[in-house]
């Protein structure tokens, strides 16, 4: 994809976190990834796969403990100064919004929301106290609060997860970033209430152009809102491709599991169950197993799956890191399926 | 697991020194008769004499040319007998008001709970006072007052942890098997809620001969024994040229406090496994 | 999580203040039964101060106050006089108890709100410092001071002080509210009293400094694990701003509630801190009345000590209610 297009806006390049003094317990192994403008890529993975650190070292908001060992994170060409907290914040809202998981807690609760939004647009932006009310105020409209006077005076445990998750998406937004990192946006929140939130997502990049970093372990999520999609499996990326090249012609043996584990009413017709499971467990960010991360559960693997991680290969619109993409293809041929 | 525990133990020094200093004033209050077998009230020499000025006084004598040092070991016993007995005697009375208002609730909770904070809401020390003024003031008195003033924190601590433990389901399950609620409160509950409450008694220990040492000072104490309390206050007049006759005894009170607190504080981090792993982090 | 609650703030009021006069009214009983457990009666003591205790004279007093009567009905006379706030006569002072009390009041007053004062202002500052440096050196250092603090007799740093700070550095007065011989008025007599009011407010700070800047500490670590302060991280916000305000706002929460039980330390410490210094106050004043036996005056002082620690905690928790949004109104 980096071919394809020569500046993204945000690249992600080999990017290695590890635990601090402990370079063995990597968690990112060299993850690779960019977004342009006006696009969504989602981040697709189980927990623990690494997708939530790769967002928040984006945003140079690494947890105490855990530091960055490699690669690179560009935006619009410049590198992020993401240890160096004072030109981080810098970016911080102004240039990357983030939009967090849990709304009910994302909120200080002893202050009403309105001043919360308020507080982004005063760090970064030069606005006049009434102007930076007026902008509180369309911001909450923008994100499809009702009666934006009433809301910005409540406090947060006044309101429905649905209503502080737009009010966190205003705050994301208020300064108008390029980019919106959104780590789990709908998972604490109702079913309903998940779809208004995406397609309050979809059409604020409609209007803004904002590019949209997506990080959630639902695909189903992803089918609707995501341009590319990135999968993600013990700390690499393990492949990517456009939404529906990815959901129609799967080539890593996660990936597939992956789509299996999701509800699909087609697949009962066909005969097949409703849901299956990937067998076994992640392996832990020490395991110094020299292989593909995924051989283990694996029902393709071979004995050279277990040798070197395989390299990232594939035509620029969908790369698979898997020695035997697509191996299921074969064995469905000289087996029926079950 | 009791290794585990014991090699942890070891491994956080502030308990190890904590421990070690409280034995060390133990060992003082057991060998005070052994050391000084007159007594700390004879007199020894001329007074105000400086720790090292006269042989046999290593800390030197008061005003009236007592044996400081006598007085230390002495003073020794009654902090920590104060100390220890008041304590017991609060956590007797604590723990049954708790573990009934605990494992009851309703209106025998709201009831027991108002009437601690009632407790709670008389100023310590001035009732610790009145009671004395009440009832003279002899050792025995002292420690009673002391306890009136210690169990309430008892009391809520032990309330909370009977209606955490009272829902867990083998609790439950002694109740449907119909087992007599004095015998689940004693047998089933007490014995998993007493942990923290060891915990808060050692640091309730402390405040409670440093209430005693104040009793003491201001001369409310027991005229019949030497405290470190009594002999900073009657040092007082002299604590100007001979500032050692204060210094000593408060150092002693410091010393144990600050070890029964450090035992105290390390025992909470080892029985909380989520400070444990923050530590660990 | 209703909105009625919150709108009705005289239901709420009113509760606390039922409760709060229950509260003194049992405090009141316990008192009353305090004193009749005393070997001897006010009669005895009476006749004891008045220096004419012959039995004759002492069972008139007692005809005179009703001591004679049975004891609940002696217990309502006893209520009865409360409520016009009448708490007896000290023949020690030749005054009412109450006058007595109240007279000294402004200076206990004083001396309290200037310790609380430091506590408070101090634990914040430091406990949010060491929870800032969370197991570094600043932390470690806060935190050591404060465990000695909180294991040292008061009254003994408060000697310790005055042999500094009075009797070798000469830089402040050893005892007393005010230099008698001065005869300061106006602004010289304010700066007066606040030279003479630096040690005492000192000593009588240093124990809740200990405790608050742990609770600060504690706090704030707490509070620095919530999302909020992750989510106030993404803004780009700088970490100070996050301290003081996002994290602080929440963590002083649980430090009103404390400071508020601790008013009736604070008193309690006011008996040592007042006889140490010398200082004119309620304390001071029980300190005299333990020495002179007079049980009466040292119950009037409990009862109204107390009496104080129900109305100021009724004020913390309307404080509470006032500074924490989340609170429901019960």
């Amino acid at each position: 994809m980096a071919e394809a297009n020569p500046q993204p806006l945000l690249a992600v390049e080999n990017l290695e976190v590890a635990v601090a003094g402990h370079p063995e317990a990597r968690i990112l192994r060299g993850v690779t990834f960019a977004v342009n403008r006006g696009e969504t890529l989602a981040i697709v993975g189980e927990s623990g796969c690494g997708k939530s650190m790769t967002s928040l070292s984006v945003m140079g908001l690494l947890p105490a403990g855990v530091e960055k060992t490699g690669g690179s994170l560009r935006l619009d060409g410049t590198e992020l100064p993401i240890t160096d907290n004072r030109k981080m914040r810098k970016i911080r809202a102004a240039r990357i919004g983030m939009v967090f998981q849990e709304p009910m807690a994302a909120l200080n609760p002893v202050f009403p929301v309105g001043k919360q939004v308020a507080e982004v647009i005063g760090e970064h932006m030069s606005l006049s106290r009434s102007a930076a009310r007026a902008r509180v105020l369309s911001l909450l409209d923008q994100v499809g609060l009702p009666d934006p006077e009433r809301i910005a005076k409540s406090y947060p445990h006044r309101l429905s997860g649905g209503q502080l998750q737009r009010v966190v998406i205003a705050m994301a937004l208020a300064c108008d970033p390029e980019v919106i990192i959104a780590d789990e946006p709908t998972t604490a929140l109702d079913v309903t209430v998940q779809a208004q939130i995406m397609r309050l997502l979809k059409q604020l990049q409609i209007d803004t152009q904002v590019a949209i970093v997506l990080v959630t372990h639902n695909l189903g999520l992803v089918a609707h809102t995501a341009d590319r999609v990135a999968v993600m499996y013990g700390g690499r990326k393990v492949e990517e491709a456009p939404t529906r090249e990815l959901f129609l012609n799967p080539q890593h043996p996660y990936t597939r599991g992956l789509l299996d584990a999701t509800p699909h009413p087609d697949r009962q017709r066909r005969g097949g169950k409703l849901l299956n499971e990937i067998p076994g467990t992640v392996p832990s960010i020490t395991d110094p197993m020299p292989g593909c991360r995924f051989a283990p559960r694996c029902a393709f693997a071979q004995a050279d799956c277990q040798a070197a991680p395989p390299p990232e290969e594939g035509p620029a619109g969908h790369r698979v890191a898997c020695y035997h993409p697509a191996a299921w293809a074969a064995q469905d041929k000289t087996e029926a399926p079950q | 697991m009791m290794r585990a525990f014991l090699t942890s133990a070891a491994r956080n020094w502030p308990v190890s020194l904590g421990a070690i200093l409280l034995l060390v004033i133990l060992f003082m209050a057991l060998t005070a008769g052994i050391f000084f077998p007159e007594g700390p009230y004879v007199s020894v020499g001329r007074p105000l004499q400086w720790p090292g000025d006269l042989a046999g006084a290593p800390m030197g004598t008061d005003a009236l040319g007592r044996n400081m040092a006598a007085g230390i070991f002495y003073g020794a016993r009654i902090s920590l007998l104060v100390g220890f007995a008041s304590v017991a005697v609060a956590l007797i009375f604590g723990i049954v008001v708790g573990a009934y208002a605990g494992y009851y609730g309703g209106w025998i909770d709201n009831l027991l709970m108002r009437a601690t904070e009632l407790f709670q809401t008389i100023p310590q020390f001035m009732l610790a006072i009145v009671v004395v003024a009440i009832f003279g003031p002899t050792i025995k008195v002292i420690v009673f007052a002391l306890a009136v003033v210690s169990w309430p924190a008892i009391a809520r601590l032990v309330r909370g942890e009977f209606m955490v433990i009272r829902e867990r389901a083998y609790i439950q399950g002694c109740i449907v098997l119909g087992m007599k609620d004095t015998r689940i409160i004693f047998t089933q509950i007490l014995p998993n809620a007493l942990s923290g409450v060891m915990v808060m008694s050692t640091v309730l220990v402390a405040t409670a001969i440093l209430m005693e040492s104040a009793l003491s000072f201001l001369g409310f104490g027991d005229p019949n024994v030497i405290t470190w309390g009594s002999m900073i206050g009657s040092g007082r007049n002299n604590m100007r040229d001979a500032w050692y006759i204060i210094t000593i005894p408060g150092l002693c009170l410091l010393i144990t406090a600050l070890a029964l607190n450090l035992v105290g504080n390390g025992l909470t981090d080892l029985m909380n496994p989520r400070l444990r792993k923050r530590k660990v982090k | 999580m209703s909105t009625s609650s919150r709108s009705r703030p005289w239901i709420f009021l009113g509760k606390r203040l039922a409760y709060g006069l229950l509260a003194i009214l049992a405090i009141a009983v316990i008192n009353f039964f305090l004193l009749k457990m005393a070997p001897g009666d006010a009669a005895e003591a009476m006749a004891g101060e008045a220096g004419t205790a012959t039995p004759e004279y002492i069972a008139e007093l007692r005809a005179q106050f009703g001591l004679d009567q049975p004891v609940l009905v002696q217990l309502g006379h006893f209520l009865a006089r409360l409520a016009t706030f009448d708490l007896g006569y000290s023949f020690r002072y030749g005054e009412d108890n109450v006058t007595l009390i109240f007279d000294r009041l402004p200076a206990t007053l004083m001396l309290m709100s200037a310790s609380l004062l430091v506590a408070v202002i101090g634990g914040i500052i430091f406990g949010v410092t060491a929870a800032r440096y969370a197991n570094r050196a600043p932390d470690q250092a806060i935190s050591l001071v404060a465990l000695l603090l909180y294991a040292t007799p008061p009254y003994w740093i408060g000697l310790i002080l005055i042999l500094v700070f009075s009797v070798w550095l000469g830089w402040t007065p050893t005892s007393g509210m005010v230099d008698v011989l001065a005869f300061n008025t106006g602004w010289a007599h304010v700066v007066d009293v606040a030279h003479h009011m630096i040690l005492p407010a000192l000593t009588q700070a240093f124990f809740y400094l200990a405790i608050y800047i742990r609770l600060v500490r504690a706090g704030m670590l707490d509070v620095l694990s919530l999302d909020f302060v992750r989510v106030a991280r993404a803004k780009g916000i700088s970490e100070s701003r996050i301290m003081y305000r996002h994290a602080l706002r929440n963590a002083v929460l649980p430090l009103l509630t404390v400071v508020g039980t601790n008013l009736g330390g604070f008193l309690g410490g006011a008996v040592l801190t007042e006889t140490v210094f010398s200082w004119p106050g309620v304390g001071r004043l029980m300190f005299d009345a333990m020495f002179a036996r007079d049980l009466n005056l040292l119950l009037s002082i409990l009862v109204l000590s107390s009496a104080f620690v129900v109305l100021t905690n009724l004020v913390v928790d309307l404080l509470y209610v006032v500074i924490n949004p989340t609170v429901e109104l019960k």
